[in-house]
This record gives C-alpha cells, sequence and structure tokens, in this order.
C-alpha cells in the first residue's frame, strides 16, 4: 500500500478534521441582565439594535472562522442558548448585524416546560445543554474537534464538563444518568440523555473549554475541573490561548486587543496585565506569550514595559524568524532563540483524569 | 489612571491581607495595583479571590523584611525585599505611590534610600492619622499629626515644613480650602515650650499660606481646634501611641468591669455607643494609612496589624492623593513659602 501511494506522487494528506464552536448566548455572547426579573423582561423585549456585544467577542467570532476557512478546515459554529425561541428573531438580527456567520442555534422551548407545570425545570441548564450537546454531536463527523464558550453565570461549566467526559468515554451513561437525578433534572431528560450517550461513538471531542468570568468568579473555583477548562476575564484572553492552541494567529489577537482598545477603552496596561495573568495561571506558556507581546507592542496594543535582556534576545529571534522564515540558517537560530529564551513557563496544572463529579454537583446543589 | 505599588509581604497578615485587598481594589476598576512580594505564594492566593487582572500586576520580590529584625541591618542586607522593589517601581515612574503595612523605620529607612525628597525638604514626616470629635459640621473627623517618630527632634524650620507638607495633603484628601494647623504643645500662650517652639509659633503665625490656630494643648488633641497638628518625632510619638492604646485600656476596663456585677454589665451596654466611639479612635481600617511625606512619591503606610479592609482604604486613599495632586500641592506650597 505504501509503495503505491509512493507511485501516485506520495501519500496524500487526510483532510484536517472539522472544527465546531459551540456559543452559550447570554452573558457569553451577549451582555445580557438577566439576574433579575426585569433583566428578563428587558431582554425578551430588546430589539437586536439594543443588545450588545461582549467586548472583542464578535472579532473573535468572526476570526475563528476565517482562519479555520484558511487553513482548509471544515468549520462549524454553533449557539446554544437557554433563551426561548421568542426572541429568535432578534438574536438572529443581532448577529447578522454583528457580521457573524453561523451553522445553527437552539433554543430552549421555555413554553413546553410552562404547558406541563414543570415550573422548576424552566431555569434548569444542565439537563438541557447535555441533552442538545448530544445530540448535535451525533450530527457531526468522527474525528471532529469541539470548542465550547460558556460564562461562569449558571452551570456552564458542569454541563460542558459533563459533555465532554461523556463524549470521550470517562463517564458512563449510567453514571451521568446518576448524575443529571442528583441535580434534579425533569426525569424524562434524564433518560433521553441516558439514551443519547449509551449511544454514543467514544472520542476525545472537546479540545477546550473556555469560561467567561463575567462574574469574576475566583478561577480557583473552577479547578476541579481540570485543565481543559479554561476560565478568562476577557476575550482577549481567550483570543490568547486560542493562538497558543494555534486556532488564531498572532495578527487576529491583535485584531480582539484593538477592537477592546478602540470599543471598550482597553488602556495598554490592562491588556498586558491580562496577558500576563494567563500566564501566571498557567494557560499559554512562556514562548507563545513573548510572541505575542512583541507583535502587540510593536502594535502599541501593549504597554511597553521594562524588558529583561532575555526577553530582548527572544523578541530578537521573533523578529528573525519572521524575516527569514526558513527552517534553516537564521530562521533556525531565531526560533532556537526564541525557544531558549523565553522565560520559564509555570508548571502546567496536572491533568485531571477523572473530575470529581459528585462533589461538583453536591457543590451546585448546594448553590455555592 | 494611577498605579499603586503594594508592598504584600509588610504587615502581620502579610501576604493574604494584601493579595485580598488589591483583588477587592481590583473590582472597582480605576486603580492599578502591583503586587509586590514572592510571586509563587502571591498567585494561588490571587486565584483564591474574585478579581480582575486587568488591574493588577505582580512583580516579584523574593526577600521580604521582618518584624522583628533589626531594620537597619535588614534594609541593608536585604535589596531585593519587596519593600525596596515597590520603591523602585515607584522611582522608576511605574507607580505612583506605594503602599505598605512594614515597620515604620524599615520603611522610612527604605524611603530613604530610594526616593528623593522634595525640593525644600530637610526631613520627611512620618504622620499618625486618628480619629477626632469635629467642631462643626462637616468637619473631617480624621485629624493629622505629624511628625510622628521620623525623627526624634525637630526645629521650628522643620515644624514650618510639617505644617506645609500637613497643610497641602489635609487640603487635598479632605478637600477643606485651608486646613486649621495647631503647635503640640504645654500651654496656650505663644512662650510656652520653650525656645523652639515659641520660635515655631511665631513663625507658624507669620506664613500667609498657613492657617495658624495656636498651640493645642494635649486635652485638645481629639477635638476639632486643629485638622492638622504639628509636632516634634518624640512627642509625635508617644502622643500616637497614646491615641492607639486609649480604645485598647478603655476595652480591658470595661471587660474588667463587665466581670465585676450585672448592674455594670447593664451599664456598660447603655454606654456601648460610646465605647464604639472610642474603639473608632483608633479603627485603623477606616483610615487604612497614614502618609510619609516630604518624598518625590507618596508612601501611605498601614498599621502593620492592617486588615485586607484597612489595605484597600490606604490604596484608595493613595490612589485619590495621586488623583489630586497631593505631591505636586506639597511641593508648590513650600516652594511659595520656604
Amino acid at each position: 500500500m505504501a509503495a503505491w501511494l509512493r507511485a501516485e506522487g506520495g501519500p496524500r494528506e487526510a483532510a484536517p478534521p472539522r472544527v465546531v464552536f459551540r456559543w452559550d448566548l447570554d452573558k457569553t455572547y451577549l451582555k445580557s441582565e438577566f439576574e433579575s426579573l426585569r433583566g428578563l423582561v428587558k431582554i425578551s423585549l430588546e430589539k437586536a439594535e439594543d443588545k450588545v456585544a461582549a467586548p472583542g467577542v464578535t472579532v473573535l467570532l468572526r476570526s475563528l472562522r476565517r482562519v479555520a476557512e484558511q487553513s482548509g478546515r471544515d468549520v462549524r459554529v454553533y449557539f446554544l442558548t437557554g433563551s426561548p425561541p421568542q426572541i429568535a428573531g432578534a438574536i438572529e438580527r443581532k448577529l447578522q448585524m454583528d457580521g457573524i456567520v453561523y451553522d445553527g442555534i437552539v433554543f430552549k422551548d421555555q413554553l413546553q416546560q410552562l404547558m406541563r407545570g414543570k415550573f422548576r425545570h424552566l431555569r434548569e441548564q444542565v439537563g438541557y445543554k447535555v441533552t442538545e450537546l448530544l445530540k448535535a454531536r451525533r450530527e457531526e463527523p468522527e474525528g471532529a474537534r469541539e470548542y465550547l464558550f460558556g460564562d461562569d453565570w449558571e452551570s456552564d461549566p458542569l454541563a460542558y464538563s459533563l459533555y465532554a467526559d461523556t463524549v470521550a468515554g470517562r463517564l458512563s451513561p449510567e453514571d451521568l444518568e446518576g448524575l443529571l437525578g442528583a441535580l434534579r433534572v425533569d426525569p424524562a431528560l434524564v433518560g433521553r440523555v441516558r439514551g443519547l450517550a449509551a449511544g454514543m461513538p467514544r472520542a476525545e471531542a472537546v479540545a477546550r473549554i473556555f469560561i467567561n468570568l463575567e462574574r469574576r468568579t475566583a478561577p480557583a473555583r473552577l479547578r476541579p475541573f481540570g485543565p481543559r477548562l479554561v476560565p478568562t476575564f476577557n476575550y482577549f484572553q481567550t483570543a490568547a490561548c486560542l493562538f497558543a492552541e494555534g486556532m488564531l494567529g498572532a495578527a487576529d489577537v491583535a485584531a480582539v486587543a484593538r477592537s477592546l482598545r478602540d470599543d471598550s477603552d482597553y488602556a495598554p496596561a490592562r491588556l498586558a496585565n491580562s496577558l500576563a495573568d494567563l500566564q501566571r495561571r498557567g494557560h499559554i506558556d512562556g514562548s507563545a506569550a513573548l510572541s505575542l507581546r512583541a507583535g502587540l507592542r510593536e502594535d502599541g496594543l501593549l504597554v511597553a514595559a521594562r524588558t529583561t535582556a532575555r526577553e530582548r534576545f527572544a523578541a530578537w529571534g521573533t523578529r528573525l524568524l519572521a524575516r527569514t522564515g526558513g527552517a534553516k540558517g537564521p530562521g533556525a537560530l531565531g526560533r532556537g532563540l526564541t525557544r531558549l529564551l523565553a522565560p520559564p513557563s509555570p508548571p502546567a496544572p496536572a491533568p485531571a483524569a477523572v473530575v470529581d463529579y459528585r462533589a461538583l454537583v453536591a457543590q451546585q446543589e448546594a448553590g455555592e | 489612571m494611577p498605579t499603586v505599588a503594594v508592598d504584600a509581604m509588610g504587615g502581620e497578615f502579610a501576604p493574604g491581607a494584601a493579595v485580598s485587598a488589591v483583588a477587592e481594589v481590583s473590582l472597582l476598576a480605576g486603580i492599578e495595583c502591583v503586587l509586590v512580594g514572592d510571586a509563587a505564594r502571591l498567585q494561588p492566593m490571587l486565584e483564591e479571590c474574585r478579581y480582575n487582572p486587568e488591574w493588577v500586576r505582580i512583580e516579584h520580590a523574593e526577600e521580604a523584611i521582618g518584624a522583628d529584625e533589626d531594620p537597619r541591618r535588614a534594609v541593608r542586607a536585604r535589596r531585593r525585599s519587596s519593600l525596596a522593589v515597590a520603591l523602585r517601581l515607584a522611582t522608576a515612574g511605574e507607580a505612583d505611590a506605594v503602599v505598605g503595612a512594614g515597620t515604620p523605620a524599615a520603611v522610612l529607612l527604605t524611603c530613604a534610600r530610594h526616593l528623593a525628597l522634595l525640593g525644600g525638604v530637610r526631613r520627611p514626616a512620618l504622620s499618625a492619622v486618628y480619629s477626632r470629635t469635629p467642631e462643626y459640621a462637616g468637619q473631617d473627623p480624621l485629624a493629622l499629626l505629624l511628625d510622628a517618630g521620623a525623627a526624634l527632634e525637630a526645629d521650628a524650620d522643620d515644624l514650618v515644613r510639617f505644617a506645609l507638607m500637613g497643610g497641602a495633603y489635609a487640603g487635598r484628601i479632605s478637600g477643606v480650602p485651608a486646613p486649621r494647623i495647631g503647635l503640640l504643645n504645654v500651654g496656650p500662650g505663644p512662650q510656652a515650650g520653650g525656645e523652639v517652639l515659641a520660635e515655631a509659633h511665631r513663625r507658624l503665625a507669620a506664613v500667609a499660606d498657613i492657617n495658624f490656630v495656636g498651640n493645642v494643648q494635649g486635652h485638645e488633641l481629639l477635638g476639632g481646634k486643629a485638622d492638622v497638628v504639628v509636632t516634634g518625632g518624640f512627642a509625635g510619638r508617644v502622643a500616637a501611641g497614646v491615641i492607639e492604646g486609649l480604645a485598647e485600656v478603655a476595652g480591658g476596663v470595661a471587660a474588667a468591669a463587665a466581670q465585676q456585677n450585672w448592674r455594670w454589665r447593664l451599664g456598660l451596654s447603655m454606654l456601648s455607643q460610646g465605647f464604639e466611639r472610642l474603639r473608632g479612635l483608633t479603627d485603623y481600617a477606616s483610615y487604612g494609612g497614614a502618609p510619609i511625606l516630604g518624598f518625590e512619591r507618596l508612601f501611605l503606610l498601614a498599621h502593620p496589624r492592617s486588615s485586607a479592609a484597612a489595605i484597600v482604604n490606604a490604596v484608595k486613599v493613595a490612589s485619590r492623593a495621586v488623583s489630586e495632586g497631593v505631591v505636586e500641592e506639597i511641593e508648590s506650597a513650600l516652594s511659595r513659602a520656604v
């Protein structure tokens, strides 16, 4: 077989797997105020023009699709929201106004719950989201990699992690059923989830879960979810992480930074502090941070802080690499310098092989 | 946007109190804080708090000056102490003010080593902020006493400079256009207290920029006669110590009395408001920190037993002092009068 492939001019490269970006809407994409009844009413009556996207999120989302498409990847963008379908018109119009190309949006049918008299389940999110995520996963081709985006207001960290570990096979359908039962999810939904989970091909599908810390939840509280889950304080941090993952280029991160600066008054110091925080928390390594910093400083997007000799050498290496671009000669030297002279990264957190869902569910039920 | 460096390793509750304080300040947005200390200890503590990283920087310093160390020797030996690094940031213009809860002697020595004195200042002054009974509606319930121990002695010249610095600070921070300045003394007359104080009295009365209200005697210290009381470091340190000890003594007496019989307990509970008032005299959490005046940058010295709430207030005062241009005002007051 190998000989035949060589005769045909070498092995054909396999198409890169599909990349799927799944977004929550309120408090993740949109700056919504649903914590009060008044806020909820406002959301339902709001026109598209009144809805406000979180700083930097539109640039980030557009960039993610563009970069994936440019690299020849099949890409899908979906939204999954706990909002009712009655506001679909305004949401779709808002996304259109923001220039967001998406492939699907799922709303929660609150009316059905009301008709069934299931008032408790109106605000229940974990069962609803896990069900919809599992349903959506069945539509994806084998090997599709997913990036999930949520926030710290309700239960995105738990719902997304349960989904990721179920698809990966670390959580059995029975365990998932037990956990959802403990969360007092609608029993009809629990049975459905179990059925969906049982028929799911096992795959390490979820690459990262990004949680927008809109409530400024202490990051340590999300540590039990393991290193797959990345809590970020703004979309510049999210973009920087995605740059380190190879999902965005440095210019795309700069575009997100620029939108924060121009539209939301982010001073260069705030961006520099955000990047340093991300690095200290171990979500981006030293060399990735260094190469981002060099470019962003040149664009005037980061504060030109004092640099160490190590950083100056590494920046020089980065510039050399950018100029030559080659793997040999000065290019290789530049790459070597960048790698060698990057400041030592904090040790990456040990991957949590098994998330202690029983403890997390108990916490959630206790309202902690 | 003011930037305040916070020495995270100074004080009895370090570094937890400083980390919690900076986390809290970061949520308010508008003040950038630089936490200076052992980064490996600070970061995990910060992550336990609700915070906004956009307003927080961490500057690593591998050393710290302990409360039980000889300050002179420790300041000389620990060039990379959190205190020294915080002050270096101020010198380099990376921080506009510094807040710390280290021991006053170590702080003063480190300030003297790293910060330049303002033109016209011969020696810096350590202040004490204390609660007093206002004399009229709208008067600031806090007063400033300086020098509270930076140097043991002061001549008439120093006392005039302290008055100018204290007046400029109180004017900007309390918003009083012409703060009342008093001279701590043993009697009311212009000749009281000996040659130095008599000379100081004469000169304070002669400076147009100073709203001099005459001598302030011990029993008047906690009243509203003066917003700023100037004195030499020895007397100032004693006075500040007495004020600090007042609530403690009263609390001890009350506790002992309460154990005697139920009538006393009842009486004391009726006086609880008064005890609260007395406790307010030394509640350093409410005012945060006392300024060290005379340097090119402001240092807000928080009490060594400061809680996070006290450090939050100190950072807020430091930020306000920067926004209000306190150092520039002091410099200008000195250049006008000296």
